[in-house]
């Protein structure tokens, strides 16, 4: 039984948690940051869509919403695009200081509520 | 977009793959396989813990022998889809749930479950004829059970917790 609990132990500290972003929690909501830059990827995926966004000095991993839900909003595929300037309003991932969860997204002179 | 590039090679390969690439792009075949993993754990948990739930005492009128008969097939079923649609969404974010804490738990835990019912059949449940109703079923066999829904539980528990580790 020792021996189970070590393992389990071991099992659960071997990683950081740095990979979680399905819950609004994670991000830290008391820090609205507005970001524009341009898309270097973008991806329309689930469980989340995602782009890269290059701005002055630092390229963060944006977190959108499931497809299904911008398809909803009228964000389509096709619009989501390397290249193009964006600006998003979201949160700092509370332990990645690289990724940003998306409120809303606003490109072609359209904003997409995303939660 | 492969999570993490520098995992194993096999799990980049998953994640790489045609099927993988399918189940992120597609609009409706990730919440489809979401869909079909959760009727799987209804039908996996809910045979195995009401026959559980008898072991330990309820419904003593009602003859555990049967009583497998009728909910254990339902529950090896629950087990297909839910390995089915399972391997479905590992292979989508491989490289991602291979290190994720909750995730490696729960593949512990299934293996425990799946000792516990093996070894519950096994042993104690060799012997039902004697204890197929109206007594209590013997320590070992209640064990079993106890130790199967905390396993269960503790499962559905980690499924849901890996998204937000």
């Amino acid at each position: 039984m020792k021996t189970l609990y070590a393992v389990l132990l071991a099992l659960t500290l071997s990683t950081p948690p740095a990979l979680a972003h399905h819950g609004w929690s994670g991000y830290d909501g008391d820090k609205t940051m507005n970001l524009t830059g341009t898309i270097r990827e973008a991806g329309y995926e689930h469980p989340h869509g995602y782009v890269k966004l290059e701005v002055p000095g630092k390229t963060w991993f944006v977190v959108l919403a499931p497809p299904s839900r911008m398809e909803n909003r009228g964000l389509q595929r096709a619009a989501l695009t390397a290249g193009k300037t964006v600006t998003v309003v979201g949160y700092p991932n509370r332990t990645d200081p690289n990724e940003l969860r998306a409120e809303r997204i606003t490109l072609d002179g359209k904003t997409t509520e995303l939660r | 977009m492969i999570h993490d590039p520098q995992a194993a090679a096999w799990l980049v390969w998953l994640e790489s793959s045609a099927l993988a690439i399918a189940m992120r792009k597609w609009m409706w075949l990730y919440p489809a396989v979401e869909i079909a993993h959760i009727i799987g754990i209804v039908a996996l948990v809910g045979g195995a813990v009401l026959f559980d739930l008898r072991l330990l005492g309820f419904s003593r009128s009602l003859p555990v022998a049967t009583l497998a008969r009728h909910l254990l097939p339902w529950s090896r079923v629950g087990l297909g889809l839910m390995a089915l649609s399972g391997a479905l969404m590992f292979a989508a974010h491989a490289t991602e749930w291979a290190e994720n804490p909750a995730f490696r738990l729960k593949m512990l835990l299934i293996i425990a479950a799946g000792l516990n019912a093996w070894a519950f059949h096994r042993w104690p449940f060799r012997s039902v004829a004697g204890w197929d109703r109206e007594v209590p079923a013997p320590l070992r066999a209640r064990a079993a059970a106890l130790l199967s829904i905390a396993l269960w539980l503790s499962v559905i528990a980690c499924g849901r917790l890996l998204a937000y580790l």
